[in-house]
């Protein structure tokens, strides 16, 4: 039935609320392709030797990995269409193993592409006005932001246009495509939550309101994880908007003529800032700024206005909050109550609500999602939500636009894909890097570790009960699952060729970030659930009734947790 | 001779590029930029200076750049991009008009971007087939950035 309702209603709709293609882009992702093919050609001819064409497949998101190679597709700040979603569902069959994973960029990895199919997977993506471009590489990566941007009522501003801005500004720039390292970019525009973790980025923007009330950003910078993770400094208190690409252009300029080369694990600009100070940094930067500043690179009145023109409101209809069905099913179903509690978020209109669809189903590995489910949720996004979805930093999809009177029926359809998982921002809400099951890169696995939480801690209403809890797993020191900002982090390491697990307590990615501490020597696979069961034991004896975790962990510090994980039993 | 590719084509390579500090420089060569500096005053005629990664174009602030026919920048490896922004900031900052040559280990597919930043000559390594390498040079035909040949980036030119 829900597959009628879509076919009805997606061919009636033809509005988009987000970006799109003019003939210059849609000719730049084209020439791509066209490029990509030609290195890959070259590349299978031997034309192109191994070290050469590795920099160019992964400025395209294609990386060799353990069994076979990874291509990760860009999904710019999250957005996606549900026409795209359905091609990317389509090519996830045609090309690979019928699923993918959405990353922590927002992005989407097919994990057994072959290498030859790539130019045609890329050639598809173009004709949705997607692409896999810089990816991956030692170049600017794909800006990433709030999965609620221009929904919520507290937004200084919303930050898409800004955040296509700087895709565009980015995509290709001549510049900077062979950097010391890869160079991420984050945007957030509420006081409230920093939902894009903007304090542990390369660069951080915090779109906000000077005194006179223009728009601009507060600039931070040298923030990240890897292995020397860091909270980011804030470099400028308030960039006007029109200055952001110019600026950038300064402090990627510096870091690209000054950042390390020797050593890629001290490459990150986050090293350099720490080298120099941020004094000194700041010093650099506005001297390059200077130049820069007031050139043709400034960004007029004008554009801003093309850009935020696409991304404007659907026609809301006027609703009120709460309609009498939504209160009676809330009363009446405990079980509908939970998924609306967790898994929903107040909407800036009345009579709407966000709604996460979530990808942690236990079974699932964290952020997977088959084909099956990625058109399902393209019909649900279709049916309920304008035809628009975003994929969250936690590795969920997101339907921004849902009317509170039809929550009940996507609660249930929701249910019957796989989507209904109502622990958003619980403990077992994991974030979760592919790891080596699948990774090259990765010391240990993550998926089954992740599988062990899921299975220790199955019970709703323990879990409801523990409360608000970031748990993230990284399968090597590269930190894709983000472990150092986790409330609980979990990290794979390599002992002597055995997989084992180092925890971290206390991280955080929001506006009081703060990386995790080190709880001791690291634990064996098995015995990492038992570990986080003796850690939340600690928790909740020690909780006062208002605390989440991570207050209980700043109050009474990580001591108490290291002796209830190491105690010997009796 | 051996050839370079030049402005999209392939040229006789007139210059020598003078790695070794210590060679003699004489009026072809292309001699180490601090080489240069430290005896402008008896060094005499030379085709011009080349720049090292992690050198900088700073050292160049107050030198009469026009005197020289081509300025070089080295790639010690084609992932390192510094040479990038030097090939920029001579044109912008430094507003040299003369030949910017990359030298070293780049790329052909890197070309596109190099001319973006100013460089227009290309010394490869003599394995490299320059026939096929001049079919890479224009990867792209339109640009979301300004850049040496039109700094005006794409907001200013869609139509």
């Amino acid at each position: 039935m829900v597959d009628l309702v879509y076919l009805r209603i997606y061919t009636t709709t033809v509005q988009s609320f987000m970006y799109q293609y003019d003939a210059i882009d849609q000719q730049l992702v084209e020439e791509r392709v066209a490029q990509f093919r030609d290195q890959t050609r070259r590349y299978l001819n031997n034309e192109l030797k191994e070290e050469e064409f590795l920099p160019l497949r992964l400025q395209n998101g294609l990386y060799v990995q353990r069994y076979a190679p990874m291509l990760r597709i860009a999904i710019p700040y999250g957005m996606v269409s549900s026409k795209q979603l359905r091609l990317l569902a389509d090519i996830t069959r045609r090309y690979d193993r019928g699923y993918g994973h959405f990353s922590t960029r927002q992005n989407l990895q097919l994990n057994w592409p072959k290498l030859e199919d790539v130019p045609d997977i890329l050639e598809e993506l173009a004709t949705v006005e997607m692409h896999a471009v810089q990816t991956s590489g030692n170049c600017i990566r794909n800006t990433t932001t709030d999965q609620y941007s221009g929904v919520i009522a507290d937004e200084v501003a919303d930050p898409r246009p800004y955040c296509e801005l700087i895709r565009q500004w980015s995509t290709f720039h001549p510049e900077f495509a062979f950097l010391p390292r890869k160079f991420k970019i984050a945007v957030c525009a509420t006081e409230s939550a920093d939902r894009a973790a903007v304090q542990v980025h390369d660069i951080g923007l915090h779109l906000k309101k000077n005194d006179a009330g223009e728009i601009g950003f507060k600039v931070l910078v040298g923030g990240g994880l890897g292995r020397t993770p860091m909270i980011a400094e804030t470099i400028s208190d308030f960039i006007p908007r029109a200055d952001l690409l110019t600026y950038l252009d300064a402090i990627i300029r510096v870091y690209n003529q000054h950042g390390r080369r020797d050593n890629k694990y001290k490459a990150r600009i986050k090293i350099l800032v720490k080298a120099l100070g941020i004094e000194e940094f700041r010093k650099r930067v506005d001297a390059e700024w200077e130049h820069l500043r007031g050139t043709e690179s400034t960004v007029p009145m004008s554009e801003f206005d093309r850009l935020a023109s696409f991304f404007t409101e659907p026609e809301y209809e006027a609703l009120e909050d709460q309609p009498a069905e939504l209160t009676a099913k809330l009363a009446e179903s405990n079980g509908f109550a939970r998924w609306y509690e967790r898994n929903t978020f107040d909407h800036k209109k009345p009579g709407y609500r966000i709604v996460t669809l979530s990808l942690k189903k236990p079974g699932q590995a964290p952020g997977d999602a088959t084909a099956d489910q990625m058109e399902k949720a393209a019909n649900l996004a279709d049916q309920y939500s304008f035809g628009e979805l975003r994929v969250s930093h936690e590795q969920n999809l997101v339907l921004a636009d849902v009317r509170q009177d039809q929550l009940i029926e996507l609660w249930e359809a929701a249910k019957e894909n796989g989507f209904a998982t109502p622990t958003l921002g619980l403990l077992t809400d994991m974030i979760c890097c592919p790891g080596g099951d699948y990774c090259g890169l990765a010391n240990a696995k993550s998926i089954p570790i992740a599988e062990q939480i899921q299975q220790t801690f199955d019970n709703l209403d323990y879990l409801y009960d523990i409360g608000e809890v970031d748990l993230n797993i990284s399968g090597c020191m590269n930190a894709c699952g983000h472990h150092h900002v986790g409330n609980i982090g979990i990290l794979g390491v390599d002992k002597k060729g055995e997989e084992f697990y180092q925890v971290s307590l206390g991280g955080a990615s929001g506006h009081d970030a703060s990386i995790g501490k080190i709880l001791g020597p690291s634990f064996a696979q098995e015995q990492i659930g038992d570990v986080i069961q003796k850690i939340i034991n600690v928790y909740v004896d020690s909780r006062t009734e208002e605390e989440r975790f991570i207050d209980t962990f700043r109050r009474i510090g990580i001591k108490p947790f290291k002796e209830a994980a190491y105690a010997k039993a009796d | 001779m051996p050839k370079l590719i030049k402005n999209g084509e392939i040229v006789d390579n007139t210059y020598v590029w003078q790695q070794d500090a210590d060679a003699t420089a004489t009026e072809n060569a292309i001699v180490p930029m601090q080489k240069w500096l430290d005896n402008q005053e008896t060094i005499g005629k030379v085709a011009g200076i080349w720049i090292d990664a992690g050198e900088g174009v700073e050292p160049l602030a107050d030198v009469d750049l026009s005197q020289f026919d081509v300025i070089g920048v080295n790639f010690p490896s084609f992932m390192d991009g510094r040479g990038f922004s030097y090939a920029r900031l001579l044109r912008e900052r430094l507003n040299y008009d003369g030949e910017i040559r990359a030298l070293g280990n780049f790329m052909a597919d890197q070309q596109g971007y190099l001319i973006r930043c100013g460089v227009n000559s290309f010394e490869f390594a003599e394995d490299v087939n320059l026939d096929i390498a001049l079919t890479l040079n224009k990867p792209f035909s339109v640009a979301y950035q300004g850049d040496v040949a039109d700094p005006r980036p794409v907001f200013l030119r869609r139509g």
